[in-house]
C-alpha cells in the first residue's frame, strides 16, 4: 500500500509536467485550431535562455523570470512570422509548419548551446518529507502546486476577466467577435504568447528532473499530446486533469504490469487514452468533435 | 505539338529512370533507391490521407514491421531476401488493419495521436523482442548479388530492384483509385455519413484502406531492409513517421508522383542544408520545411509553374493573408 | 444629420463581385430598409460596411471615412451588426455575451449600468442572466442580439434578417422593439429582410437590392403601396 501511494505521488509530480504542456497545447489548439508541434522544443529554447542567464550570474528567479517573458514574445513572433502566413493553407500545410517549428528550434538550441547535457537548477529546495512511508520531496509538491496556481491563474484569467473574455470569444467564433469589436488577431496572437509562457513553465519543471538538452522536451510532447487527448482538446482543465490521470497510469503501469515494465511504459498513455477515445470519442471534458486533423 | 509531347512524356520518364544509373556514381544512386523505398512507404501514406481522409502515424513502425519481416525470414530461416517481400507486405498489412482498428471510431486528432503512440513505442518492442529481432545489435541480412550476366555495378541492380517494387506499388494504387473502390474510397473521405448512407460499408472500406496502406509500408520497408543490408531499432524512431508524413506532404498528399518527389525532398533535403553549414542544417531545413508550406499548400506536387512567382510574392504581403478575422470559413480541426 | 453615405461599393468573395458599385445614404434617426430577394447582396453589403469582407468605394460613417478602418475600430466607432443567425455567442452566459458586447467601452460604471438598463428592457433576458445563450428560444436569442449589440454604445444598429427562424408574432415584437428604440432612444437602424411587408410598415426609406444593384428606392410607405414593386420585387 505504501509502494501504491509513493507511485501515486511520483505520478502526480511527473504529471504535472504533462499537464502544463498540455495546457499549452489546448489554448493554442482552442484559439486557432492549429497542434503546434514545435511546442516542446520552443519551451527548451526558452529554458535555455534561462540557463544562460544563470550562468551569466543573473539571480535563478530574475532569469526565470526574463527568460518566461522572452517566451512569451517568442510565442508571439511564431505566431506573426508563421502561423499567420500559413493559416490559409490546408491543415496539412500547417502541421509541417508546426513540425518545421520543432525541427528550427531544436537545431538551434542544437546550435547556440551544443548537445552536452547541462545541469539545471531547480525552483525547489532539496528537501523532503515522510508521511507513514511515503516520501513526498519539496520538487513533488512544488510541481503540483506550480500546476494548482497554473489552473488557478488560468480559470481566474478566462473566467473574470475582460481579456480572458474576449480571448474566450476569439476563440469560440472570429467572426462574431470581430463584430463586438474585439480585435481577434491580436487575442490569438496573445493566446500564443501565453501558452509559449505555460510551456516554459513546463520546461522549468522538466529541468532539474532530467538534464538540460535540446531534445529533453521531446518524450514529454508524446505524454502531453495523449493528456490533450485524453481531457479533450477544447477544454483546458481536462488537458490539466488528463496530464495527472497519464502521469499516474503510467507511473503504476509501469511498476504493476509486469508485461510492460519500464522499458514498455511509453504505450500506457496511449493504452489508457485509447479506452477513454473509445468511451466518451470527445475526451474526458471535450464538447466538440474534432473530425479532422 | 504539346498534347504528343505529354503522350510521351511518361515514356520519357521510364527511359530517364532506367538510364541514370549510366549518369550518375553508385553512391547516390544507392540513396536514390533508399529514398525509392521511402516512396514506396509514403504512396501507402497518400492513399490513406488523401484518398480516404484518415491519418496514421505508426508508418514508420510499419515500415520497420516489413523491414523485420525481411530480415527475420532471411535471417533466422535463410529465405532469398527477395522472396521475403511479398510476406512483408503482408505482415505489415496485418498489422496495419490492427493499427487502423480503432480508426472506426476515431478519426483526425483523435487517431494521429493514437498511431503516433505506437510509432512511439515500436523501438522498445523491437528491443524487448530481441531473441527475435537482435535487440540493439540489430541484424545483418543477405544482400541478392547482382548475376554474372548483369552489367552494371551492385547499387544499379538494387536499385533496378526498388524501381520494380516502386513500379508495382504504382499499379496497384492507380488500379485501386481508378475502380469502384476509389470512388468508395473519395466518398469515405468527403463525406463518411453520405457514403454510408449510399450503402459504402465503412468498416470494410476503411480497413482495406488500412491494410494496403500498410502493406505498402511494409514493401518499403522490406525494400529498404535489402538496400540497407543492416537494420536496428534506431532505423525505426517515432521520427521516422514524422519524415514519411513530412514527405507525403511536401510531395502532394493527392498524387502518386508526388509520394516520390516528397520522399526524395526527405532523403536529400536534410543532407543538402547540412552541406550548406553543418553546424545550422537542420536550422536550415525547419525554415525550408516553414517556407516550403508558404509557397507550396498542396505540395510540390500541386504547384503549377506559372502560379510560383505569385505564391512567392503571397508570402510577403502580410496584410489580408491571415485566415482569422474569418472570411474564409476556418479549416483547421474543422467542427 | 447624414448618418452613413456609400458611394461606389462594391464587394465580393474571390474573382466575382456580388455587389456593383452601390450608393446609399441612410439619415439619423431613421429606419432604412433593404430588401430583395435571396442571393441579392444584401447581406454582403452588411459585411462590406462593417468590414467583414473587402470592398471598394467609400463609406462615410458620420462624416468620417471609415473605408481603411478595421471591423473592430468600426464597432468602436459606433456601427453595431447583428449578423444572421443572431451571432451570439452559444457558450457564454447571457451576462457574459453582454460583457463581450461591451467590449469597446472601458468605463466599468457605464457597463454596468448600460446592463442594468438593457435587463429592464428586456426582462426576459434578466430571468436568463445566469444560462447558457445556446439554451435560450429563438425570440431570446435574437433579444440577447439586439441587448448585446446596444452594449456597445452604437450610433447606427446594423441588423441581418431578423426574422429568419422566427414565428410571426415574435417577429413583430422585435420590429416593435425597433421602433421603440428608433423613437425613445434616437437610434438610426438598417434592416436587411426578406420579410418586406412587415418591413415597409416599420422602415421609413427603403432599397430593393436585386443581382448586386439597386432597383428601386423611396420612401417605404410609397413602395408599400407600388404594386409594381409588389410585384416584380418583392414576390408578393
Amino acid at each position: 500500500m505504501v509502494l501504491f501511494f509513493q507511485l501515486v505521488v511520483d505520478g502526480l509530480a511527473s504529471g504535472a509536467i504533462y499537464a502544463s504542456l498540455a495546457l499549452a497545447l489546448v489554448l493554442i489548439f482552442r484559439a486557432t485550431r492549429i497542434v503546434n508541434f514545435g511546442q516542446g522544443e520552443m519551451a527548451t529554447f526558452s529554458a535555455y535562455c534561462a540557463w544562460q542567464l544563470c550562468e551569466w550570474g543573473v539571480p535563478m528567479m530574475l532569469s526565470f523570470l526574463v527568460a518566461g517573458v522572452l517566451a512569451f514574445l517568442l510565442g508571439i513572433g511564431v505566431f506573426r512570422l508563421v502561423i499567420r502566413p500559413v493559416s490559409t493553407a490546408p491543415v496539412e500545410a500547417v502541421v509541417v509548419a508546426t513540425l518545421g517549428l520543432f525541427v528550427v528550434f531544436q537545431a538551434l538550441s542544437l546550435w547556440l548551446w551544443g548537445s552536452d547535457q547541462r545541469a539545471f537548477p531547480s525552483m525547489f529546495p532539496n528537501v523532503g518529507w515522510d508521511i507513514r512511508g511515503v516520501r513526498l520531496t519539496a520538487s513533488a509538491a512544488g510541481m503540483i502546486a506550480v500546476l494548482i496556481c497554473l489552473a488557478a491563474l488560468t480559470g481566474v484569467v478566462f473566467r473574470f476577466t475582460r481579456l480572458g473574455l474576449a480571448m474566450r470569444a476569439s476563440a469560440y467564433d472570429g467572426e462574431k467577435s470581430l463584430l463586438v469589436g474585439i480585435p481577434v488577431e491580436r487575442m490569438l496572437m496573445l493566446g500564443w504568447g501565453f501558452a509559449a509562457a505555460i510551456g516554459f513553465v513546463a520546461a522549468l519543471l522538466v529541468g532539474p528532473r532530467l538534464f538540460l538538452s535540446p531534445t529533453m522536451m521531446m518524450p514529454i510532447l508524446l505524454y502531453a499530446l495523449a493528456s490533450a487527448t485524453l481531457g479533450g482538446w477544447d477544454s483546458p482543465l481536462g488537458a490539466m486533469i488528463g496530464g495527472l490521470i497519464v502521469g499516474v497510469a503510467e507511473s503504476l503501469g509501469a511498476t504493476f504490469l509486469p508485461f510492460i515494465g519500464a522499458d514498455l511504459r511509453v504505450v500506457i498513455p496511449i493504452l489508457v487514452t485509447l479506452v477513454v477515445l473509445l468511451v466518451r470519442p470527445v475526451g474526458l471534458f471535450g464538447t466538440r468533435t474534432v473530425v479532422k486533423l | 505539338m504539346s498534347t504528343q509531347l505529354l503522350r510521351f512524356a511518361p515514356a520519357a520518364l521510364v527511359a530517364a529512370l532506367l538510364g541514370l544509373p549510366l549518369f550518375v556514381p553508385d553512391f547516390l544512386l544507392f540513396e536514390i533507391s533508399i529514398a525509392v523505398s521511402y516512396g514506396i512507404a509514403i504512396l501507402g501514406l497518400n492513399l490513406l490521407l488523401g484518398f480516404t481522409g484518415q491519418i496514421c502515424l505508426a508508418q514508420g513502425a510499419l515500415f520497420g514491421v516489413g523491414a523485420y519481416t525481411t530480415a527475420i525470414l532471411n535471417v533466422s530461416f535463410g529465405w532469398d531476401p527477395v522472396a521475403t517481400l511479398p510476406f512483408a507486405a503482408i505482415s505489415a498489412g496485418l498489422i496495419g488493419v490492427i493499427i487502423g482498428l480503432p480508426a472506426l471510431r476515431l478519426q483526425g486528432l483523435q487517431l494521429a495521436i493514437i498511431t503516433f503512440g505506437v510509432a512511439s513505442a515500436f523501438p522498445q518492442l523491437l528491443l524487448k523482442m530481441d531473441t527475435l529481432t537482435g535487440g540493439v545489435t540489430g541484424l545483418a541480412t543477405d544482400q541478392p548479388f547482382a548475376p554474372k550476366w548483369f552489367p552494371g555495378s551492385q547499387e544499379a541492380w538494387l536499385y533496378g530492384l526498388s524501381l520494380i517494387c516502386a513500379a508495382i506499388s504504382i499499379v496497384v494504387v492507380t488500379r485501386l483509385l481508378r475502380g469502384d473502390t476509389g470512388r468508395m474510397m473519395r466518398a469515405l473521405r468527403d463525406n463518411p455519413v453520405i457514403a454510408e448512407a449510399l450503402g459504402v460499408n465503412l468498416t470494410k472500406g476503411r480497413l482495406a484502406a488500412f491494410a494496403v496502406s500498410s502493406a505498402l509500408a511494409g514493401l518499403g520497408g522490406g525494400l529498404f531492409c535489402i538496400l540497407n543490408g543492416f537494420i536496428s531499432p534506431q532505423s525505426f524512431l517515432p521520427m521516422k513517421s514524422i519524415d514519411i508524413l513530412i514527405g507525403g506532404i511536401v510531395g502532394g498528399i493527392t498524387s502518386i508522383a508526388g509520394a516520390f518527389i516528397g520522399a526524395l525532398f526527405v532523403v536529400f533535403v536534410p543532407g543538402f542544408t547540412t552541406d550548406i553549414n553543418p553546424a545550422l542544417g537542420g536550422l536550415i531545413y525547419g525554415l525550408c520545411l516553414i517556407g516550403m508550406m508558404m509557397i507550396a499548400r498542396q505540395g510540390i506536387a500541386g504547384l503549377r509553374m506559372e502560379k510560383l512567382p505569385a505564391a512567392i510574392l503571397g508570402v510577403f504581403k502580410f496584410k489580408s493573408s491571415s485566415r482569422f478575422p474569418g472570411a474564409v470559413p476556418g479549416q483547421l480541426g474543422g467542427e | 444629420m447624414t448618418m452613413l453615405k456609400i458611394q461606389g461599393l462594391s464587394a465580393g468573395y474571390g474573382a466575382a463581385d456580388v455587389l456593383h458599385s452601390v450608393d446609399f445614404t441612410v439619415e439619423q434617426g431613421t429606419i432604412v430598409a433593404l430588401l430583395g430577394a435571396n442571393g441579392a447582396g444584401k447581406t454582403t453589403i452588411l459585411r462590406a460596411l462593417s468590414g467583414l469582407v473587402p470592398a471598394r468605394g467609400t463609406i462615410h460613417f458620420r462624416g468620417k471615412d471609415v473605408s481603411r478602418c478595421n471591423a473592430a475600430q468600426r464597432v468602436a466607432l459606433g456601427l453595431a451588426h447583428i449578423p444572421q443567425g443572431r451571432g451570439t455567442f452559444g457558450d457564454f452566459t447571457v451576462e457574459e455575451n453582454l460583457a463581450a458586447g461591451a467590449f469597446t467601452v472601458t468605463d466599468r460604471r457605464q457597463i454596468a449600468q448600460d446592463m442594468e438598463r438593457w435587463y429592464a428592457a428586456f426582462p426576459r433576458l434578466a430571468e436568463r442572466r445566469r444560462q447558457q445563450a445556446g439554451s435560450l428560444s429563438g425570440g431570446e436569442q435574437q433579444m440577447l442580439a439586439l441587448a448585446r449589440a446596444l452594449m456597445s454604445r452604437p450610433k447606427l444598429l446594423m441588423c441581418d434578417e431578423p426574422s429568419l427562424g422566427l414565428a410571426p408574432a415574435i417577429t413583430q415584437e422585435i420590429f416593435e422593439i425597433f421602433k421603440t428604440l428608433n423613437r425613445e432612444h434616437d437610434m438610426t437602424l438598417l434592416i436587411v429582410e426578406q420579410n418586406a411587408d412587415l418591413t415597409l410598415q416599420f422602415a421609413d426609406t427603403a432599397y430593393v437590392l436585386e443581382s448586386g444593384s439597386f432597383t428601386v428606392s423611396g420612401a417605404a410607405a410609397e413602395l408599400l403601396g407600388n404594386e409594381a414593386v409588389q410585384q416584380s420585387y418583392l414576390g408578393v
